[in-house]
């Protein structure tokens, strides 16, 4: 059965719009995707010349030609047109199915029914645009490409970069004023000289100057002050060797064991002055580099410190005689062996041994000299004061004289107090009885002065943690304040 | 007879039963259509409602209408399948000699109005499944066929489950279209109340023979279906599984079994009745639409979730057809092929 010509006509009508549609479709793509080389062109007006605004132009056109052509071409199957048609007429899919079973040849005796009753409501209808524009999604993003071409094509070329960048020094610009004025003049310039001239900023070596540790001045939150008695006060910052093995400093500050306690007092201890400015002397040097006259120093020094009771003095004599003899290694050996000495008779003062009255030579030594005789309430010298502390008196039982107070029967004792208000609460205790009546041998103050010293000594080196330091003083601040 | 005769004899003839039935039933326009729809289809209808909305009187009219046997069984929890098929009794004849007679029960008629169907025994429920799929029944071992046309028509209430067996699933796949009877608007209601409160009774008449009944199924057979009204189709059925690769996200959800073959059936062959009665020789997407609820919402069986969140199977469908019509038209659109 053929297609009645009244249906083939409906149907190619619809397909016809549906083409044009299409066709206004991919061409709004098809500019839209055109218009985004043309920016670029237009952006490049410069080097391109006049032509570029007629080159993006062509490309917007050519882009929408090219979907408008593609839309048209894409083909439109008669029973899309026959639904489209029967959807937008409200045929109740009558061209769909008249034309779908019309070829059939199963087809019942309905469908001719049907096609006769097709054809004539399809007769009957008016002639119109029944496919609807369908605008893409870029067709909402062309605005933008399309006045980027307008604004780039009325404003001026955007200049290139040379390949040269811009040197912001004072000098800079007559530089490249004189650089371009004459042309000739960098061609009678050694290649070399050129290159320096075109080579970045940024990638040029920075010239440090030599810094001493004593010449060069430190200002706040200079780290060089940290090094400034080191060697590495004198070594010049090597960028290449920091960024590839670390720097010596970073280094250097990782070893906290190393680094000097700014905020503690080195004087308190005799060793550690010494030892502090032997290592400074040292400074992970060569024995041979090391200068004699301040080896000259360290030693006088370390004699002087000997002179005053210490057992050093062989090894800095020794030390002094490799040293006039321009044998700087041995005198530092000897130096060595003197600071050990040092250490070891500090450690010993400082030791629970030492506080062990009678049986240290150097303890009696000091009672040979005089010195310790009871000593002052206000002498916190240690070595003075041991023979103050309980069992350090000058008795030949090994733990000292005991006090008589604890000779006094303990009923005989008792203790009474009061509270007491005041920056610090406590409490004052008496004692009462026969006991109470007794005066200690101990002085108040110089007991606590030599505890207060032995308290500081333990502070720097023992590893107490810092934020204990200033709890523990306060401590014994309120301790003397009584 | 042409055929375009032989089509506006059937639009006459469906104007005029829906005529007469509309005599007695008040509104009820889209239920009493699609009860002639069932009927002309080839089908069984179920009607659901709760009490007094005439569901009986509308069977009842309707088989006033045509001149075919009119059975009615009222189910009862005690009611057995002997007595809606029949059994064999031995009978004595004139010379006393004694044999089994089958004595056909109540289903041997043309028209069967099966009231309240769930109150009877699943095992009773059972007895119409095969004279509703085959238009036969067995009895002693014989197979006796039904009277052409045969046409089930059955009701149930939807609030009464006191002492009640709900319809299984083998059961209700053959019904071909399932009806809510809706309570009537005010207006119906009034003129309910002045057609049954006078003394004159409405009488109706018979206007359809069962021979014209088959005719016109023969020839509603014959009306075209477009591929794309059938692929239509079968996509509405096929969004109904869950297990479907593109199963809306309703069906996954709330839905434990799709709509088996017989629902797609159910759509076209409505559809075509539909599509005739309105004097159009083609189904169209429309009709498929408008009987896809009555031909699905028996059909999904909801899940745990669906019981338990009340989804409505007929708001179920809906969604589904939406699902299946904005696939249908992304995939049609002459622009994005």
């Amino acid at each position: 059965m053929a297609h009645p010509e009244s249906l083939d006509r409906l149907v190619r009508r619809v397909a016809a719009q549906v083409r044009r549609r299409r066709a206004e479709h991919h061409a709004l793509r098809g500019a839209f995707w055109a218009s985004l080389p043309a920016v670029v062109v237009i952006a490049l007006k410069g080097p391109i010349g006049p032509r570029a605004v007629a080159i993006a132009i062509g490309l917007v056109v050519a882009g929408a030609l090219a979907g408008a052509v593609w839309g048209l071409l894409k083909r439109t199957s008669q029973a899309d047109a026959a639904r489209l048609a029967d959807r937008a007429f409200g045929l109740d899919d009558r061209v769909t199915t008249a034309l779908e079973w019309a070829e059939r040849s199963d087809r019942t005796s309905l469908v001719d029914g049907l096609v006769a009753d097709a054809t004539a409501r399809v007769s009957a209808l008016p002639s119109r645009t029944i496919v609807r524009r369908i605008m893409p999604r870029e067709a909402r993003f062309l605005p933008v490409p399309v006045l980027a071409v307008i604004a780039l094509a009325l404003a001026p070329a955007v200049p290139l970069p040379s390949g040269r960048l811009p040197d912001f020094t004072p000098g800079g610009e007559e530089e490249e004023k004189e650089a371009r004025s004459g042309s000739g003049v960098l061609e009678q310039r050694s290649p070399r000289e050129a290159r320096d001239k075109l080579r970045p900023p940024s990638f040029e070596e920075r010239e440090f100057s030599a810094r001493s540790g004593a010449a060069a001045a430190s200002t706040a939150g200079d780290l060089s002050a940290v090094f400034k008695d080191t060697s590495l006060a004198s070594q010049r910052p090597d960028f290449n060797s920091f960024l590839k093995k670390g720097d010596d400093r970073l280094k250097l500050l990782e070893q906290v064991d190393r680094l000097p306690d700014l905020a503690s007092d080195f004087t308190s201890s005799q060793y550690k002055m010494v030892f502090k400015k032997s290592k400074a002397l040292a400074g992970g040097m060569n024995p041979k580099d090391i200068s004699p006259k301040k080896l000259k120093e360290l030693l006088e020094e370390m004699e002087r410190l000997g002179r005053k009771g210490g057992n050093w003095s062989g090894e800095v004599g020794e030390g002094m005689e490799a040293l006039e003899g321009g044998h700087s290694d041995k005198a530092m050996e000897a130096m060595q062996k003197a600071l050990d000495k040092m250490r070891a008779q500090e450690d010993a003062q400082r030791s629970g041994k030492g506080l062990r009255g009678g049986r240290d030579n150097e303890r009696g030594s000091g009672r040979e000299r005089g010195r310790g005789d009871g000593g002052g309430a206000e002498d916190q010298d240690f070595g003075d004061a041991e023979g103050l502390l309980p069992g350090k008196g000058r008795s030949p039982s090994p733990k000292g004289e005991a006090s008589r107070r604890l000779q006094a029967s303990p009923y005989d004792v008792g203790v009474e107090g009061e509270s007491r208000r005041g920056r610090k609460d406590g409490y004052d205790t008496n004692m009462t009885g026969r006991g109470g009546q007794m005066g200690s041998r101990l002085q108040y103050l110089g007991v606590i002065g030599q505890y207060r010293k032995l308290m500081e000594d333990a502070i720097t080196r023992e590893s107490v943690p810092r934020d204990y330091h200033s709890q523990i003083k306060d401590y014994f601040q309120a301790l003397d304040e009584r | 007879m042409t055929q375009d005769a032989r089509v506006q004899e059937f639009v006459t003839a469906f104007e005029g039963l829906r005529a007469e039935v509309e005599k007695v039933i008040v509104g009820h326009r889209e239920i009493i259509n699609h009860v002639l729809v069932g009927m002309f289809a080839g089908g069984h209808v179920l009607l659901e409602g709760v009490p007094g909305l005439g569901k009986t009187l509308l069977v009842k009219t309707l088989s006033e209408c045509l001149e075919l046997s009119f059975a009615r069984i009222q189910f009862t929890p005690d009611l057995m399948p002997a007595d809606i098929i029949g059994t064999n009794m031995i009978v004595e004849d004139a010379e006393g000699r004694k044999h089994f007679q089958f004595q056909p029960g109540p289903i041997f008629a043309h028209v069967v109005l099966a009231d309240e169907i769930n109150r009877a025994t699943p095992k009773t429920q059972s007895a119409l499944l095969e004279g509703m799929q085959e238009s036969s029944v067995t009895v002693g071992g014989a197979s006796r066929p039904l009277p052409a046309p045969f046409f089930v028509l059955a009701t149930q209430n939807p609030i009464e489950m006191e002492g009640t067996y709900p319809l299984p699933e083998a059961q209700l796949d053959r019904f071909l279209l399932k009806l809510r009877v809706r309570y009537p608007a005010i207006e119906e209601l009034n003129a309910i109340i002045d057609r049954t409160t006078h003394s004159r009774p409405v009488t109706v008449e018979r206007v359809m023979t069962g021979a014209k009944v088959l005719a016109f199924r023969e020839l509603i057979r014959e009306v075209p279906v477009a591929a794309h009204v059938r692929d239509f189709a079968s996509g509405i059925v096929m969004a109904t599984h869950p297990q479907a690769a593109d199963a809306p996200e309703v069906s996954r959800r709330f839905v434990r079994y799709g709509a088996s073959p017989r629902g797609a059936q159910a759509l076209i062959l409505g559809g075509k009745v539909r599509a005739l009665s309105e004097g159009r020789y083609n189904v169209s997407v429309d009709d498929v639409k408008a009987l896809a609820a009555p031909a699905l919402r028996h059909r999904v069986i909801l899940n745990f979730e669906g019981e338990a969140e009340g989804v409505d199977v007929d708001n179920l469908v809906t969604q589904i057809i939406e699902s299946v019509e904005a696939t249908t038209a992304r995939a049609k659109e002459p622009f994005l092929r």
